[in-house]
């Protein structure tokens, strides 16, 4: 008998817990696992197998976390980043909830009749009906439209729950946003704590985000060990890990997940694609631009966070210049030119990627043209008021692609050799339910040994 | 997931069926679903080129676009008829075989539609230049029950189509307006929260 049909007949009724790491990356999670500073995960490993895994192209959240709800990549799911164009338009809008375009787990969960917590995955507001109980994570506003059944409110009132950190606190100082990062893992593990004990549920989702935050800005207190916040990041992945550890504690025959939807390093530099492309002649913006909507007529390609190129194509842009019989031409002449950016002597751009490469189904007409993948330390950036190539500024730390994290509560030896995506995570936690991934997920159960 | 379903414009010439379903259209695709529109006039050009007006003729014609219409539907797709249909029978026929079938009905008194005139239809019809002429020698059977009735005499276009895609909204079949999701306050405060963290 096969490994899929042991789950089928055995584990039809197992359930599935999933922590979420916003961006702890798989080699500092190691790292820590091995120096005792996160003691508790490093039992939880004993009894499974922690993989460093690839994340979506772009990495950043709001595409990582729908694939990995979904399973599917964004030409299928149709999020592309934080901020997107209308259709036609130079027009900015903030892609939600209701713009993907795929199944997520829970709503296949759901279909099966297995009731889901969901707890602050980013992308998800406004929070959608589902078959159990869901909290929207990033970028969530408002408690009421964040919450499914809005019944749950009063609760999370009661608990004193904070949907997110606000990165706005830096501008008053570190110390008032190491305060609310930690004030938000607090009350987040206290409310995920409440629910993993007091409510029914097959599948347990619950994502910590404030690691991100605290990476963002405070990554380079890691590396240093007289940094003001040395101690207080160690201190933090402690109570991450204590969270971890009590989790741990209370696992039964459930399947633990553990997961991060990207990786993170240190910012050298961060870098205005916008700007390179004003200063090769491809972008002209009207005078005190302040985002790709005052666009200027004759541009022929714009950039969108983090590393989105998109051609001005005619047709596809109101002021379109860009011909398609012109179109792989002007690629190429990008591609060449991004890859002799360089800083110290060393070209930044790790990789081009053409849409076909990465993208594929209904929503690929929406995706960019390049995709630009930037060697570690240098951050590429969307915003349009720059003056520089390069510069720095109160943000230390940057995503990585290729060292997300991963932890399966299962054997070396019962997963897939190759290196986990993100999009095999969905099918990955279905197969471990008993349930069968629905159609259109891209990734693999990492149970599906051929 | 986006549903695929049918909006099935029918009424007489000039009623706003083509006006209707190009706002239709226009709305659906901001919002994310895949549209694909079969108007009547087109229709006769290509995959009904030859068909005349006689009323086997007419139901072979709708019996085309509902086939196409329900290729479309299955397939995730929002599929807009803007075609006289005029015959009851065949428009329930083509209903039974879709399922998720939107009928709406383009309503306008006849003297309007010849006021109207906008294809100078009517004018040669009533100098009996034209023959079986949908209102005048040939028959239009409304609808018993369609799902919208729109009144295109006292009504805008725009309040038309409103109506239309409250219908759609209220039988669960798309989602609320998608770039309004978000009020302008709050679009402003994801802005800055974004900004904080450099996605801007
Ligand atoms: N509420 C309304 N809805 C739609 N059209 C309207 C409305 N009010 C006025 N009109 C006008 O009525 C005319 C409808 O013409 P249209 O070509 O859409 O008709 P049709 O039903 O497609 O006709 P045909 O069957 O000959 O193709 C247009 O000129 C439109 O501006
Ligand atoms: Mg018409």
């Amino acid at each position: 008998m096969g490994l899929l049909d042991r789950f089928k007949s055995k584990d039809k009724n197992r359930r599935a817990v999933l922590i979420g790491l916003d961006g702890a990356p798989y080699t500092l999670v190691r790292r820590f696992i091995e120096d005792g500073t996160m003691p508790r995960l490093a039992e939880l490993v004993k009894r499974g197998t922690l993989l460093q895994m690839d994340t979506t192209i772009p990495d950043i959240s709001s595409v990582a976390w729908t694939s990995f709800m979904t399973g599917a990549n964004p030409g299928r799911h149709g999020i592309y980043g934080f901020l997107d164009l209308q259709p036609n338009s130079y027009k900015i809008y903030f892609p939600n909830s209701r713009h993907i375009q795929c199944t997520t787990l829970w709503e296949e969960a759901g279909r099966r009749g297995r009731r889901s917590i969901v707890i602050n995955v980013p992308s998800t507001y406004p929070a959608q009906p589902m078959n159990g109980i869901l909290v929207s994570g990033f970028v969530a506003i408002d408690l009421n439209k964040a919450t499914y059944p809005p019944e749950f409110v009063p609760k999370l009132r009661e608990l004193d729950y904070r949907i997110d950190v606000d990165a706005r606190k830096v501008q008053e100082s570190h110390d008032a946003l190491m305060e609310d990062i930690l004030k938000t893992l607090e009350r987040r593990v206290e409310t995920l704590l409440y629910l993993y004990d007091n409510e029914q549920w097959d599948l347990f989702i619950g994502v910590i985000t404030s690691t991100d935050r605290l990476q963002h800005f405070f990554w380079d207190a890691i590396e240093d060990e007289n940094h003001k916040y040395h101690s207080a990041f160690l201190d933090y992945y402690a109570l991450v890990d204590d969270f971890l550890g009590r989790i741990g504690e209370r696992l039964g025959d459930e399947t633990l997940f553990i997961m991060s939807d990207h990786g993170f390093t240190g910012i050298e530099k961060q870098v205005y694609l916008n700007r390179w492309l004003a200063d090769n002649g491809y972008l002209k913006l009207k005078e005190n631009a302040r985002s790709i909507e005052d666009i200027a007529e004759g541009s022929r390609a714009f950039a969108l966070d983090p590393g989105r190129i998109y051609l001005n194509l005619k047709g596809r842009y109101p002021s379109g210049t860009v011909e398609r019989a012109y179109r792989r031409a002007l690629l190429d002449e990008i591609k060449q030119g991004l890859s002799e950016i360089s800083a110290n002597g060393t070209a930044i751009v790790k990789r081009v990627y053409e849409r076909d490469e990465i993208f594929s189904g209904p929503r690929t007409d929406a995706a960019p043209d390049l995709c630009v993948q930037p060697i570690y330390g240098y951050d590429l950036k969307g915003a349009v008021n720059k003056q520089e190539l390069m510069d720095r500024d109160l943000l230390t730390g940057m995503h990585t692609q290729d060292d997300a994290t991963l932890f399966i509560s299962a054997p070396r030896d019962d997963l897939r050799p190759d290196k986990p995506h993100i999009t095999d995570v969905a099918p990955t936690i279905l197969a471990s339910m008993g349930l069968t991934a629905p159609e259109g997920m891209d990734g693999r159960s990492m149970f599906a040994r051929e | 997931m986006a549903k695929g379903f049918t909006i099935w414009f029918t009424g007489m010439s000039g009623a706003g069926k083509t006006t209707l379903a190009r706002l239709i259209e226009a709305e659906l695709k901001n919002r994310e679903h895949r549209v694909e529109v079969l108007d009547g006039d087109i229709i006769r050009t290509n995959l009904s080129k030859g068909l005349g007006f006689s009323k086997e003729d007419r139901d072979t014609n709708i019996r085309r676009i509902g086939f196409v219409c329900n290729l479309l539907t299955r397939n995730e797709v929002v599929a807009i008829a803007a075609a006289i249909s005029p015959y009851r029978e065949v428009r329930d026929e083509v209903r039974q075989m879709i399922g998720s079938f939107v009928e709406v009905y383009v309503k306008c008194p006849i003297e309007v539609l010849a006021e109207r005139d906008v294809k100078g239809l009517y004018k040669r019809a009533f100098a009996g230049e034209i023959e079986h002429f949908t209102g005048i020698d040939d028959p239009y059977e409304e609808p018993l029950s369609p799902e919208a009735v729109v009144e295109t005499d006292t009504e805008t276009p725009e309040q038309s189509a409103a109506q239309i895609l409250a219908k759609l909204e209220e039988m669960n079949l798309i989602a609320p307006a998608l770039p309004d999701a978000y009020s302008d306050e709050d679009d402003e405060e994801i802005r800055r929260r974004l900004e904080a963290l450099g996605y801007v």
